[in-house]
């Protein structure tokens, strides 16, 4: 199939395309410079165009989503509607944790077209490929969970960094993961005696190794093998007064560390949540924002990206692998809590969350987040999350734009809505930045994809793939810094007027036109197969005992990855 | 003393489990393993049973004639257990209290000592549902029993 | 039984998943003579069951119920012709079962139920629904058995009886087994069982507490009382000397990591769900002291397994009613028992299941009203009752497809020997009669 994408104002930062009207031409699933004279021409003159989205943390599918809608039926009831007459979509269901459907739906619908699934247990990597098997129209690369696991632990603390390389290297694979996650590294496992640690040298009861240890470990092993994405850090502490020294030394700790030559990224970390971590003093009367702090050492740093997590004042639920946060939270709201430890791994909990912009936490946590949006002074350093859906679901991204796209919209926030620990407890009106479409698609899409290491997509250059998202807004007669536009913002952002995923129309007019499986992408390291054989014959023994299913039934076979795109690393082991 | 109260509780036993499993269910196996209730010693005494002696047992819901036997897991005096299968669920209470759960133990009935059959599970499903047929004859089938087709015709592709 | 040095077998086959309980053991072996298993090793006596089963009551073809009332053989085109005719001519088709078999066949049956508006429901619906809606009221903290092996010193048993319905949870999982932290295994945990009856569960344990019937709530609250710093006044609770409860809270206050597992005993007495609420706040409070998890002690393995695919597909557990365009879940009111009792469904079909065996008596004899069909490997109770039979293949042994262990780990099963040659698997079944719908839907 063919299309000119025709008369749009196109956004394309990476290729330096800020606003031009131009034609995209597309072919066979990727965007080329010729097409032939069948190609079907869409007229979208003066419309919005941007490379389609791409998300770099989100948690759409596997165990803990499944908890999550099984101990919440009322957020499911939240969210049901039926399915649209006439159409190949279905019905939807859920708020915070939609079905797998619905999340396709809705991401789609946005002009998403990538979203990484962000905490993966390799044990229960199956079952997180088959929930990606039921979202149809996204590509998912899945961040596997590394932080917390044993074979890792012994081998930092006997500072073994080649058959810990080894071992995540072959565990990539078993898991068809894209990339290593670590959340709060040590904690989770210290968690497994009801304990947790506290900040980033506080070791873990058995193994005495630091997150200190665990992240730069783990960032050597991410730079030699050269995955395209970084290590991708919860770091220590979160959510807890005081915590934002934990998080700038976390962001230190691996600046000496050398990135690998053949990546595209600038970082060797990644930062998720920040907000979540930039809390300054010594309990929740007290607590004030240590964002400026963290925002001055990204703006003076090149080593490291983040994502920010925003609150976006709703009831939703939260979900992590920082299962003793999760308790802690439990202990502060009563709110009925899950908790899951999984062995040899990690652990994770979930807690639904009522962040109210009357209630003086939630609105300093919602300023906070915005400091990092407006005071972060390169996007290039940024992407755009809600940790969804941790802070908000993430069909509040467009409603996020508008608090970022107007100072006018922002300013009547602070002024009439949300309580005043916003303003009195941060920095936030300090700042009067506001983001351009071209800033958008910086943090929505050129620069996630970019954090990712995902090359072929977050742009529309000629031989990327085909994923384009158009809306309904006349780009040159549309002013976003007025507060009167916020709503029409949200909603043309929330219906795309088409998404395009692979050259191929899946949504029009804000309907689901077409639904195709999702790709499952993953990195499969080439080169050190031998050695990882030997490595897994000298630990089958330990694996077999101390897990309580046998090693041959472990991996992700590809019955579970149907369609997959796999990304062959070449392991240059010099680094 | 001829009846006892007595409250009924039923749920899985690895003998009835195992039968069940096997694919055995038609046959005098599985009843012997299901179509039983253990009973403590002291209420065997109460009404003279001895071991594959028979009882009914009556609830509010139906009544069933089953073996006995002596319970394992005593003691537990006025209760008994009956595996589950579908003699136990003749007496079982189909009470939900709205909670999706029928009552499955803890349901009030009375035992007394019996000569009637402990019947088969075809049987038994014969005469307690009536399905397909209205007569009370017995028979003692442990085999399936359908029509064959001499030849089964090829499926159309 | 397995006594495999006497068994002649030309083929092994290791690391097989058994389809029995929910513990889904992975370790199974399986001896083949001429492509036919002759022997299981590792599997308990249950699970070796199944696997070597009856070939007698094997359902083999197709079979329509005759005008005599006689189950007549087939040909599957006029067999899915039936059900499908059947099935779109009904207003409230219930479909049920689903515990054994595997997610890739539930899947397809939730499209269906979707296609037809029917309700779509399984065995939690009997067994731990309760469970499922405690964890809806209070919270959900639970572990993977892998843990408990790993770290639990204090292991806690109630109202379930594992050495008899998930025989080797104690030997592979939980209590004997060497883990890394309980190097001497059993030596190196104290285990409790807490029942009405003297199981072969509580003869092994270290402490066996007896409580009475339908007390289990105001034993679970006494218990959480005294660990809140409460004081009981009458000196027995359901039966239990205050003291020994007493005694109780210390050992799971000083635990290091504690473990407690839970089963129908609770969901199936009086007061269900409420029993369970009342054990997951006592983890709850448990943990402001030390680590405590629990676990619901599912029963087929893959009842968790439909849970799953539930969520994923439609946001709730079970019970989900397809009949408004959209999914509704309403305990009670979508659920089998309860649709059953008030006489609704007039299309019924269980996959995987026998509901003669599981329904109570009052619930079954709706089934008698209504067209009944069965997709099924064996004749059973329930084939006495069904109109239909479909026969089909053993996931685990004949069928490839996934099942979810107790406690969520996702296991893939592997095919190992060929399937009767007219059967076919409930995935190849459920989608032929999604096609066939599909064509009627389209047709109208």
């Amino acid at each position: 199939m063919e299309y000119i994408i025709k008369g749009g104002i196109v956004f394309d930062p990476l290729n330096h395309i800020d606003g031009e009207q131009k034609d995209i031409l597309i072919k066979d699933g990727f965007i080329t410079d010729k097409v032939s004279p069948k190609a079907k021409i869409l007229d979208v003159t003066g419309k919005l165009v941007m490379p389609g989205g791409v998300d770099l943390h989100s948690h759409i599918a596997g165990p803990k989503l499944a908890t999550g809608r099984l101990y919440r039926p009322e957020d499911t009831r939240r969210g049901i509607k039926t399915f649209p007459k006439g159409s190949v979509q279905g019905f939807e269901t859920g708020f915070s944790i939609p079905s797998c459907p619905t999340t396709g739906y809705r991401y789609s619908k946005m002009g998403y077209t990538t979203v990484t699934e962000a905490a993966v247990p390799p044990l229960e990597a199956k079952h997180a490929h088959e929930e990606i098997d039921s979202i149809p129209n996204l590509d998912i690369p899945t961040l596997t969970l590394f932080g917390n696991n044993w074979f890792m632990l012994k081998y930092v603390k006997e500072n073994n960094l080649e058959d810990l390389t080894l071992f995540i290297s072959k565990w990539l694979k078993l898991a068809k993961g894209y990339g290593i996650k670590i959340v709060n590294p040590c904690g989770s496992e210290a968690w497994g005696w009801g304990k947790n640690v506290n900040g980033l040298d506080d070791p873990e009861p058995h193994w005495h190794v630091t997150g200190r240890e665990v992240i730069t470990a783990l960032t050597k092993v991410n730079e030699k093998l050269g995955l395209p994405h970084s290590v991708h850090v919860h770091t220590n502490d979160l959510g807890h007064p005081g915590n934002y020294e934990t998080t700038l030394e976390t962001f230190d700790c691996v600046k000496h560390i050398k990135k690998n030559k053949n990546v595209n990224r600038n970082q060797v970390i990644h930062c998720t949540h920040v907000q979540f971590h930039a809390y300054k003093g010594t309990s929740w009367r007290d607590v004030s924002s240590g964002a400026t702090e963290l925002i001055d050492y990204i703006n003076k740093s090149k080593h490291m990206t983040c994502d920010i997590g925003q609150i976006t004042f709703d009831e939703t639920t939260t979900m992590t692998a920082d299962a003793p946060m999760e308790y802690d939270l439990f202990r502060l709201t009563g709110l009925k809590w899950a908790n899951k430890d999984i062995e040899v791994e990690t652990a994770s909990g979930l807690i639904p969350s009522i962040y109210s912009m009357k209630a003086p936490v939630s609105a300093f946590q919602w300023a906070v987040g915005l400091e990092f949006f407006l005071g972060i002074k390169d996007l290039w350093k940024i992407g755009l999350t809600t940790d969804s859906p941790n802070g908000g679901p993430f069909i509040r991204y467009p409603r996020l734009l508008t608090w970022l796209m107007s100072n006018q919209k922002l300013n009547d926030m602070l002024d009439n809505q949300v309580h005043n620990w916003a303003t009195n407890r941060t920095d936030i009106t300090s700042y009067d930045r506001e983001y351009s479409w071209n800033d958008v698609a910086i943090v929505t899409r050129a620069n996630t994809a970019k954090i990712l290491g995902l090359t072929d997509r977050g742009h529309l250059g000629i031989g990327a793939k085909a994923d384009v998202s158009i809306y309904d807004i006349d780009v040159n007669d549309f002013d976003t810094t007025l507060m009167s536009n916020a709503e029409i913002i949200e909603k043309k952002l929330l219906n795309a007027l088409y998404t395009i995923k692979d050259g191929e129309i899946v949504v029009k007019d804000g309907q689901i036109t077409n639904l195709v499986k999702s790709k499952h992408l993953w990195c499969n390291v080439v080169g050190l197969e031998e050695e990882e054989e030997q490595l897994i014959r000298k630990i089958k023994p330990t694996f077999n005992k101390y897990y309580t299913i046998k090693y041959e039934n472990y991996g992700v076979t590809n019955h579970y990855i149907k369609p997959d795109t796999r990304f062959d690393i070449n392991c240059n082991k010099q680094g | 003393m001829d009846e006892l109260d007595i409250i009924i509780n039923s749920g899985s036993s690895i003998i009835q489990a195992f039968y069940e499993k096997k694919g055995s269910t038609l046959k005098d196996e599985y009843r012997r393993s299901a179509a039983i209730a253990f009973m403590d010693k002291k209420d065997m005494q109460k009404l003279d049973l001895k071991p594959h002696d028979k009882i009914d047992v009556t609830s509010k819901w139906g009544s069933v004639t089953l073996y006995v036997d002596k319970s394992h897991d005593s003691p537990h005096e006025g209760m008994i257990f009956i595996p589950k299968g579908p003699w136990a669920n003749i007496v079982i209470s189909p009470e939900t209290y709205c909670c999706n759960i029928p009552t499955y133990k803890g349901i009030k009935g009375k035992i007394r000592k019996s000569q009637r059959e402990v019947l088969l599970v075809a049987d038994l499903m014969k005469i307690q549902y009536s399905k397909y047929s209205d007569d009370n004859v017995l028979t003692e089938k442990q085999l399936p029993v359908y029509k064959k087709r001499s030849k089964i015709s090829h499926d159309r592709k | 039984m397995t006594e495999s040095e006497m068994i002649e077998y030309d083929e092994i086959v290791r690391n097989c998943c058994c389809s029995y309980c929910g513990n889904n053991c992975d370790d199974i072996t399986y001896l083949l003579k001429d492509k036919k298993i002759v022997g299981v090793r590792h599997a308990c006596r249950l699970g070796a069951s199944k696997i070597i089963n009856d070939t007698d009551q094997r359902l083999l073809n197709p079979m329509i119920r005759n005008e005599e009332g006689i189950l007549e053989e087939t040909t599957w085109d006029i067999a899915l012709d039936k059900v499908t005719q059947l099935l779109s001519a009904s207003m409230r088709p219930l479909f049920y079962g689903w515990g054994e078999t595997s997610v890739e066949a539930i899947k397809k049956g939730i499209v269906l139920a979707q296609q037809t508006g029917a309700v779509m429901d399984n065995q939690s619906t009997i067994c731990h629904g309760a469970s499922i809606q405690a964890f809806q009221n209070v919270g959900h903290p639970v572990m993977t058995l892998g843990e408990v092996k790993n770290r639990s010193d204090v292991i806690i048993y109630i109202g379930t009886n594992p050495m008899d319905d998930h025989p080797r949870h104690l030997t592979r999982y939980t209590t004997f087994p060497e883990g890394f932290f309980r190097q001497n295994g059993r030596e190196d945990r104290l285990l409790i069982t807490l029942d009405p009856k003297y199981t072969n569960t509580a003869k092994i344990s270290d402490k066996w507490i007896q409580f009475n019937m339908n007390e289990d709530y105001s034993l679970f609250n006494a218990i959480r009382t005294i660990l809140n710093g409460g004081k009981l006044k009458s000196d027995k609770i359901a039966g239990v000397d205050k003291e020994e409860l007493y005694d109780l809270v210390d050992i799971m206050k000083n635990a290091e990591c504690g473990s407690l597992f839970f089963g129908l005993g609770l969901t199936q007495t009086l007061a269900k769900q409420r029993n369970v609420d009342v054990l997951i706040q006592l983890i709850e409070d448990l943990n402001k002291y030390t680590k405590w998890s629990m676990l619901p002690m599912r029963g087929f393995f893959n009842v968790n397994g439909f849970n799953i695919a539930m969520t994923t597909e439609t946001g709730y557990p079970y019970g989900v009613d397809f009949a408004r365009g959209y999914p509704r879940y309403m305990v009670g009111e979508t659920t089998t028992i309860d649709l059953l009792n008030r006489r609704e469904p007039d299309f019924f079909m269980a996959v995987a299941a026998d509901p003669v065996i599981q329904f109570p008596g009052y619930s079954i004899k709706h089934l008698t009203q209504i067209p009944v069909i069965q997709v099924d490997t064996h004749w059973g109770p329930y084939t006495e009752i069904a109109d239909i039979v479909l026969p089909s293949t053993r996931v685990g042994v004949e069928t490839e497809g996934t099942g979810y262990r107790m406690d969520g780990i996702p296991l893939f099963m592997k095919k190992v020997i060929d399937k009767p040659e007219n059967c076919h698997s409930d995935e190849w079944i459920l989608h032929q009669l999604n096609e066939r719908i599909k064509k009627i839907n389209g047709d109208t």
